[in-house]
């Protein structure tokens, strides 16, 4: 889990760092030559692709959560033979386990 | 790792991309928006059903505009009856023309050619026909 986590952390990084390395160095070379101007087709798509790049990793996160969720709470999950210290509870909706002393 | 550093690594990492999500937008806006301080003003005028151009200098076309490659130009768009939008697809210009007031956008065409300019606000019976011309040319000075 937790290299998974770390993994997704760095790829995250990479990909916006990635992105504002290519935008920084198009606005470097544009102050090479007055005469030089930004190509507004080439930002507008860019821009889009990277937004389309972040949209697909919150997706990407979010739905493999919930498939790990899924996974790892089947009932044909052998670490889910004896109940989770939840499941202890009477009205797990009430109070702590904390507090229960599980 | 308990359960609420994970929840807390899952909020945080959403909470990142949103803020990438913005910040890398709020720049892109910012530098589109700018128009170069050497654009060329050509003002633009919608009415039903046609386009009328004016260039700085005062020279003054009808449906075809002529803009030299390798320039600058930002529009200067007004209506003179009903909602218009102006739109040149080729070039990423797109801009309402509204009556009693006027809206901006710039382009700097590096290619010569010809392109479509076309309405693109619903403007009434002929509005499908309510097209232009943008030409780039090369420029030789």
């Amino acid at each position: 889990m937790k290299t998974l986590i770390a993994i997704s952390i760095i790829t995250l990084v990479a990909v916006a760092l990635v992105s504002q390395l290519h935008f920084a160095h198009a606005q470097l070379a544009q102050q090479t030559s007055a005469k030089q101007y930004i190509n507004l087709r080439a930002e507008v798509w860019n821009e889009f692709f990277r937004m389309t790049t972040a949209a697909f990793t919150v997706g990407a996160i979010v739905s493999g959560t919930m498939i790990w969720l899924v996974w790892r709470f089947r009932e044909s999950n052998p670490k889910n033979k004896s109940p989770t210290k939840w499941e202890h509870l009477e009205d797990p909706t009430s109070g702590s386990y904390e507090e229960e002393g599980h | 790792m308990g359960h609420d550093t994970a929840e807390w690594v899952f909020v945080a990492i959403v909470i990142a991309v949103l803020i990438y999500v913005g910040v890398d937008s709020w720049i892109v806006q910012k530098a589109v928006e700018d128009v170069p301080a050497d654009a060329e003003v050509i003002k633009v005028t919608g009415q039903q059903w046609f386009w009328s151009f004016e260039h700085a200098d005062g020279t003054k076309e009808i449906s075809t505009l002529h803009v030299k490659k390798g320039h600058a130009y930002v529009f200067e768009i007004y209506s003179r009856d009903v909602m218009h939008s102006f739109n040149i697809p080729d070039w990423v210009v797109f801009e309402d023309a509204v009556p009693g007031h006027t809206n901006h956008a710039w382009f700097a065409p590096d290619t010569a050619g010809t392109y479509p300019i076309q309405c693109r606000e619903y403007c009434g019976l002929l509005h499908y026909n309510m097209r232009g011309s943008l030409v780039v040319e090369d420029d030789k000075s």
